[in-house]
């Protein structure tokens, strides 16, 4: 009769291979250790759900600002005058169709991309701007706007030459409300702008970064001028400006932009952005320069850094946003020409990888714009031109920097 | 003022929908891109009726159209409550960070535009803390509810404060400095902050929590931390009113939490009644029943405990691909109940291969709720699986005579089993297509694997080789002693 022993021979198959799985763990173990000392960047994946579909047959246009505030709820900016013809006949008069109508210019979203709340457009007592541009919530919870419209167009060449240098243009304010959109506070007036060195108005503000420690606002000043301005945030009183290299901001003409000059001693227009760091290093997009200038609060120059140098056109230095680490170890950078999102070093601002590529799927981008982080690390874009939509990049944690360029994100994971 | 959004009626009349939770009626007003915006009547309990009176009164009043306006602010969408809870010696402490735009109906002194007048607010944020946290917050000591505590301390906070980040800081900071009189802060962007002291005998006693705040908003996400002394912080967070909450649960309440769970879980969970269904259709007797359901029973543990363990890929892909196998499995299950002719062993053999896919599907249910297990996960999943099969028993005690009734009396066994499976099949076949449609959409890849996951796995894998092969050592010294047993004893003589 048949034993119903185990066998020498299959006692020493088991034998051997749990040996063999007992020494691959271990080498793979070894492995993990070396992995987890590479240089590391924060990990993405997009997430091609959020934000969930408006409701009212809205559509959003060129989605030109969003700010993360204190509860993780995403506040986005847009221009529904930018929608094409076809696009709002919902709200034509009669109706042509049922679909669509542009959204408010402001909305808010929860972190699973339900639409709370949505307001804005002109009202008594304050100047709704031509061409909305830039969103921040500050640490009190208010909601700031700037401008980039520019009134009517110059009939000539020559005039619009002229106007480049010497015209005001409408949108000369940033302007404070609460998050129910009731209106707090305008700093400047339409058409009344002097020029870079106007200390009571501002012309085509991109951004404003408001600072918890001295309740100040930093303005990027912007489309037309060439400096970042600092007002009082709750009264608007006027506290310094500057321009590049900390020096006084002119406004004269510097042709166009040249890779292989030496570095522009002015900004060239826009500048696009002006945000503070928690060891107190302000950023300033300096767009289609290529740049990124590092000041100290008062205006003092520290460095600065070109990113993707021969970018021509709009340029390559959008908007940054910090990582939520307690020393802000990262900086996201959007560069709405190359289409793409990089991911920088504090320290060094030396590029570690980058994501995304130019295209309508999710996690492609079309005029990447604006961009923010929440507090669990998810980062959030907007695209300007036809791209229209804010997008979320869900944060996958630490890991190697194995590639220059990720490409698109696609995702391979669970969301949460 | 800014433009409203086209969507907002003005604000005249209102239409009654019905009573909702609390016993508060909820008004709604018709705002097309919410469910509703709601006006308790509440507002009138407080102001004027006993809290008994409430929904009778509140009934009456509801008949009537309303203006919207009657109370002053609307109930918020999306409120997220912080919170940390600490015994020590003769006090519960428990810190708690609410928006104050979720105490709707508190009046807070305010200036200019909207503004806290913080130089006044002290006796509002106090009597918004009671009316609207403490009164909701039923903490227990043991089996004794304790009595309403002390606040302590309570502050204003700015959004953007963090000290909620950890124990420590938060305590620093609500019995620390106040804001500047003079800061502007408009009052539903601002946060309050409270410490309430509750007397306890002892701060190793067994506590646990009714966190009843989902008046403050449409959704109420509550986050809370347990610090007991002496052991490891214990993070829950739970949506709206999760009921009775122990904070550092014992083996035998996280296991009746769980057996509560599973219970209830397989009797709402339609697809899996519906495999064991067909299951036991042709096997209704109990000597077939038993290696039926149970190597089911052992295949889907299997499966839950190494769900529960991270041993799933981590894709986007997953959950909608044991959705769609949990519908095919119930179809594959009716298809062979028509064509007949299975065996008890084919059955359990089948029954298990499905059983490893049903157990994911039981596992993506228990991911949000395992907080609750305290440091007794493995108990809180066994007892997940004794819930639900006490589930199942139930659902096959009813079924079992059912299905003898109906083919004694009302068909055929035969043609009992090949209608009723018929049924089932299609029924499924519907539900695997529509799985299938959704499973489409995601891109496949296989999941990323690291080192450090991998080796982990592998560690695991040399674990149950050595476990298989100890395994079926002593079986076969098993077996082969009760051969040789045999071999030895001497043949009956006639």
């Amino acid at each position: 009769m048949k034993s119903s022993r185990i066998r020498p021979r299959y006692a020493a198959l088991l034998a051997a291979l749990a040996i063999l799985l007992g020494l691959a763990s271990g080498l793979l173990k070894k492995r993990a250790a070396v992995e987890a000392a590479a240089i590391q960047a924060p990990m993405f994946e997009v997430d091609p759900l959020w934000p969930k579909p408006l409701p009212n047959h809205w559509i959003l246009g060129q989605t030109i600002g969003v700010s993360v505030d204190g509860q993780d709820h995403i506040w986005i900016i847009h221009r529904g005058g930018s929608l094409e013809p076809g696009e709002t006949h919902a709200v034509t008069n009669p109706p042509i169709a049922q679909c669509c109508a542009p959204a408010p210019p402001i909305l808010e979203f929860d972190e699973a991309g339900n639409l709370l709340k949505s307001w804005g457009g002109p009202g008594n007592g304050y100047d709704w701007p031509d061409s909305n541009h830039g969103i921040t919530i500050d640490y009190k919870g208010n909601v700031w706007i700037g401008g980039n419209g520019r009134g009517p167009a110059p009939t000539t060449a020559d005039e619009g030459r002229a106007a480049a240098a010497t015209a005001s243009y409408n949108d000369n304010m940033v302007l404070k409300f609460t998050q129910d959109g009731k209106f707090l506070m305008q700093i400047g007036k339409p058409n009344h702008s002097k020029g870079s060195n106007d200390i009571e108005n501002l012309r085509l503000p991109a951004k404003t970064f408001i600072d918890q420690q001295t309740n100040e606002v930093y303005v990027a000043d912007g489309y037309a001028n060439h400096r970042v301005i600092v007002f009082d945030a709750d009264t608007g009183k006027y506290k310094r400006h500057w321009g590049a290299y900390g020096n006084k901001p002119d406004d004269a003409d510097l042709g166009r932009y040249n890779p292989n000059d030496p570095p522009a001693k002015q900004f060239r227009n826009p500048v696009h952005c002006a945000d503070l760091s928690v060891d107190r290093l302000l950023y300033v997009c300096d767009r289609v320069n290529d740049r990124l200038q590092v000041f100290k609060p008062d205006g003092t120059f520290i460095k600065e850094a070109f990113l993707n140098k021969n970018t021509l056109g709009s340029g390559s230095v959008w908007d940054i946003a910090f990582s939520k680490d307690p020393q802000q170890k990262y900086i996201f950078l959007a560069d709405g020409e190359n289409d793409k999102v990089h991911i920088l070093l504090r320290d060094t601002l030396q590029i570690l990888t980058s994501f995304g590529e130019g295209g309508r799927q999710p996690g492609e981008f079309y005029g990447v714009h604006s961009i923010a982080t929440d507090s669990k690390g998810n980062v959030f874009t907007t695209e300007t031109y036809r791209g229209q939509r804010v997008q979320k990049f869900v944060y996958k944690g630490l890991g190697p920097v194995t590639k220059q360029d990720e490409g698109v994100l696609w995702p391979k994971s669970a969301a949460k | 003022m800014p433009t409203p959004a086209k969507d907002t009626l003005s604000h005249s009349n209102v239409v009654i929908v019905g009573a909702a939770k609390n016993l508060s009626v909820h008004v709604v007003r018709t705002v097309p891109h919410r469910t509703a915006l709601l006006l308790a009547t509440s507002c009138v309990r407080r102001r004027l009726l006993p809290r008994l009176a409430c929904p009778v009164m509140a009934i009456a009043a509801i008949c009537v159209a309303l203006p919207a306006a009657l109370c002053a602010h609307t109930i918020p969408d999306d409120v997220t409550v912080q919170a940390f809870a600490k015994p020590e010696r003769d006090h519960l402490t428990l810190l708690l960070r609410v928006p104050l735009k979720a105490m709707t109906e508190t009046e807070f002194p305010l200036h200019g535009p909207g503004y806290l007048d913080l130089a006044r607010v002290d006796s509002s944020l106090r009597d918004a803390a009671t009316q609207w946290i403490s009164d909701d917050l039923e903490v227990y000591e043991g089996n004794t509810r304790l009595l309403p505590p002390r606040v302590a301390d309570i502050r204003v906070s700015l959004e953007s404060d963090s000290s909620f980040a950890s124990y420590e800081q938060a305590w620093t900071h609500v019995t620390g400095a106040r804001l500047p009189v003079d800061t502007q802060v408009y009052w539903d962007q601002a946060m309050l902050d409270v410490l309430f002291e509750y007397p306890i005998s002892s701060d190793r006693s067994d506590f646990s929590i009714h966190p009843g705040l989902s008046r403050l908003g449409l959704r109420v996400v509550t986050v809370l931390r347990f610090l007991p002394p002496g052991g490891a912080i214990r993070a829950y967070e739970f949506l709206d009113d999760p009921g009775l909450v122990h904070l550092d649960p014992h083996w035998y309440q996280a296991a009746g939490r769980f057996v509560e769970m599973g219970f209830f879980h397989i009797l709402d969970g339609t697809d899996h009644l519906l495999f064991l269904f067909c299951l036991v259709i042709p096997f209704r007797r109990f000597r077939a029943l038993i290696p039926v359901v149970t190597s089911f029973t052992l295949a889907h543990s299997i499966t839950l405990i190494a769900s529960a363990y991270n041993f799933v890929p981590n894709t986007l892909w997953f959950p909608p691909l044991i959705e769609m196998l949990i519908a095919v499995s119930i179809v594959y299950m009716a298809l062979e109940n028509i064509v007949g002719q299975t065996t008890v062993q084919r059955r359990w053999m089948v029954a298990f291969g499905f059983g490893l896919v049903h157990g994911f599907g039981f596992s993506f249910a228990l991911r949000q709720t395992l907080q609750f297990a305290g440091t007794h996960l493995l108990t809180s999943l066994l007892s997940f699986n004794l819930g639900v099969e006490l589930g199942q028993l139930l659902v096959l005690a009813l079924l079992i005579p059912a299905l003898y009734l109906l083919f004694r009396y009302v068909v055929a066994e035969r043609m009992g089993t090949i209608i009723l499976s018929a049924l089932v099949a299609h029924t499924a076949w519907h539900w695997m297509i529509d799985r299938w449609a959704v499973l489409r959409q995601y891109p496949f890849q296989w999941p990323a694997v690291n080192a450090a996951p991998l080796a982990n796995g592998l560690r695991w894998m040399m674990l149950l080789v050595i476990f298989g092969g100890l395994t079926w050592f002593l079986l076969g010294e098993l077996r082969h002693r009760a051969e040789r047993d045999a071999e030895t004893k001497p043949a009956r003589v006639p």
